[in-house]
């Protein structure tokens, strides 16, 4: 399809020079003049329209084919489309000349060549035109139709790319798992629900961490105090050095009920904080 | 995996009563061995990092990948130490992520939370998110505990 759109676009810097200019020609000049502009526009078109003229002789058929050129300016796309399928039907000059821009200029001049041609007669003249533009309408609307499913058919590509493609599947399952992760730990992390943005998300949940880090180091740095103080406070009790060892663990053993106790008292909500994680984990 | 996640999480030991066990046990040992007699720092160092290997200990050491990176880190220190005498710990990137392959490394706030997040170093991102869940979990559960622990034995 990246024949067309070159076509195209070279088609219309080619049209609307002509058209324009005998547009901004205010004057009503006469058909010779015209003419003789349009050769000064681009020769080799309104060559072939001097031909046409030629051929036919005739005032009315020019202006027809002034028509022609406006119903070519506002038949567009499609009708361009026509023209092209028309030359690849002419074959070979189309295929030598979808290469570039002076090429499809020279070969669609020669395309207006040969439909000059093949308009041969002053009176027939007329008419393979009409045909062309009637079967450029009828082929417009095949190609209204036929540009839209090849639209319809990128489209339903990307569609299909975007559904079935596997690859772009995971990825968008990824994607949604990950976000669902994200606005768990935001959950997690206390006020962090109003943040916005993976960045700061993201942002948020590291100095969490590290808030948390910093803490239980501090909480280590204090246990080291209390405990030596603990140790050295039986020593200076004057407990022999023996019992030095047995004595933490009894220690140890009545902070822990101590401390158990505490823990039941207090950790309740975080009992279920856990549970909230063991669901949390079902739902991966 | 979702359903024996929630077997080690709600079934098998409840995880904090495991992690105060561990600790206090490992406080205990620190606090009976000679050379815990050191500098203060030293001894912090030491309190932390037994915080964190019960917590690794705690959590069963099996599913979660924060868990067994602390306890292969400890491992490995107490091997250098065993070998070198006391070395400071190469960088474990070179022998984990040879044949790996990373992808999506683009994000800067995620590389900075691999580093932040033990053994996260090689995760994809789903499975980083949800280390960090439970880490983040862990973590909040340890700083509880060890606060309770300094408030019983400043009271004692």
């Amino acid at each position: 399809m990246d024949p067309p759109l070159v076509n195209d676009s070279s088609f219309s810097a080619a049209n609307p020079s002509s058209y324009t200019l005998s547009e901004i020609w205010p004057f009503p000049v006469n058909d010779a003049v015209r003419s003789g502009l349009r050769l000064a526009v681009n020769s080799g078109r309104v060559f072939t329209r001097s031909e046409l003229v030629e051929h036919s002789g005739n005032k009315d058929v020019v202006s027809t084919a002034e028509e022609s050129t406006v119903t070519d300016l506002t038949a567009g796309w499609g009708r361009r489309k026509t023209r092209d399928l028309n030359s690849e039907d002419e074959s070979s000059k189309m295929v030598s000349s979808s290469s570039s821009g002076n090429e499809l200029k020279e070969s669609g001049d020669k395309k207006r060549k040969i439909c000059g041609s093949e308009s041969g007669n002053g009176d027939g003249s007329m008419r393979p035109e009409g045909e062309t533009s009637s079967g450029g309408g009828s082929k417009a609307t095949e190609q209204k139709n036929k540009p839209e499913p090849p639209k319809d058919y990128i489209h339903v590509r990307a569609r299909r790319g975007q559904a079935t493609d596997r690859h772009s599947l995971a990825e968008r399952a990824r994607r949604e798992k990950i976000s669902e992760k994200m606005t768990a730990l935001q959950d997690i992390i206390p006020g962090c629900n109003k943040i916005i943005g993976k960045a700061l998300v993201l942002d948020e949940i590291i100095n969490y961490i590290q808030s948390l880090q910093r803490q239980v180091e501090f909480l280590s740095m204090k246990l080291e105090v209390v405990n030596s103080g603990v140790t050295t406070g039986p020593t200076i009790g004057g407990f022999p050095s023996g019992d030095l060892g047995n004595l933490p663990i009894d220690v140890h053993r009545t902070i822990y009920e101590q401390q158990e106790a505490n823990e039941t008292r207090v950790s309740q909500p975080e009992w279920l904080h856990m549970q909230v994680d063991g669901n949390f984990n079902r739902t991966t | 995996m979702a359903s024996s996640t929630i077997q080690t999480l709600t079934t098998t030991f409840p995880i904090k009563e495991i992690f105060a066990l561990h600790f206090l046990h490992s406080l205990s040992k620190l606090r009976r061995q000679k050379s815990f007699t050191g500098k203060t720092s030293e001894r912090a160092r030491k309190i932390k990092i037994a915080a964190y290997i019960s917590m690794a200990r705690a959590t069963g050491g099996t599913s979660r990948r924060w868990s067994r990176a602390i306890l292969w880190r400890l491992h490995r220190r107490a091997k250098a130490r065993k070998i070198l005498g006391y070395t400071k710990l190469k960088k474990r990137s070179s022998g984990a992520d040879v044949g790996r392959i990373r992808r999506r490394r683009k994000d800067a706030e995620e590389d900075r939370l691999r580093t932040v997040v033990p053994g996260g170093g090689d995760m994809e991102t789903l499975r980083l998110m949800m280390e960090t869940a439970h880490y983040i979990k862990c973590l909040t559960m340890q700083v509880n505990v060890m606060q309770s622990i300094v408030d019983a034995l400043s009271s004692a």
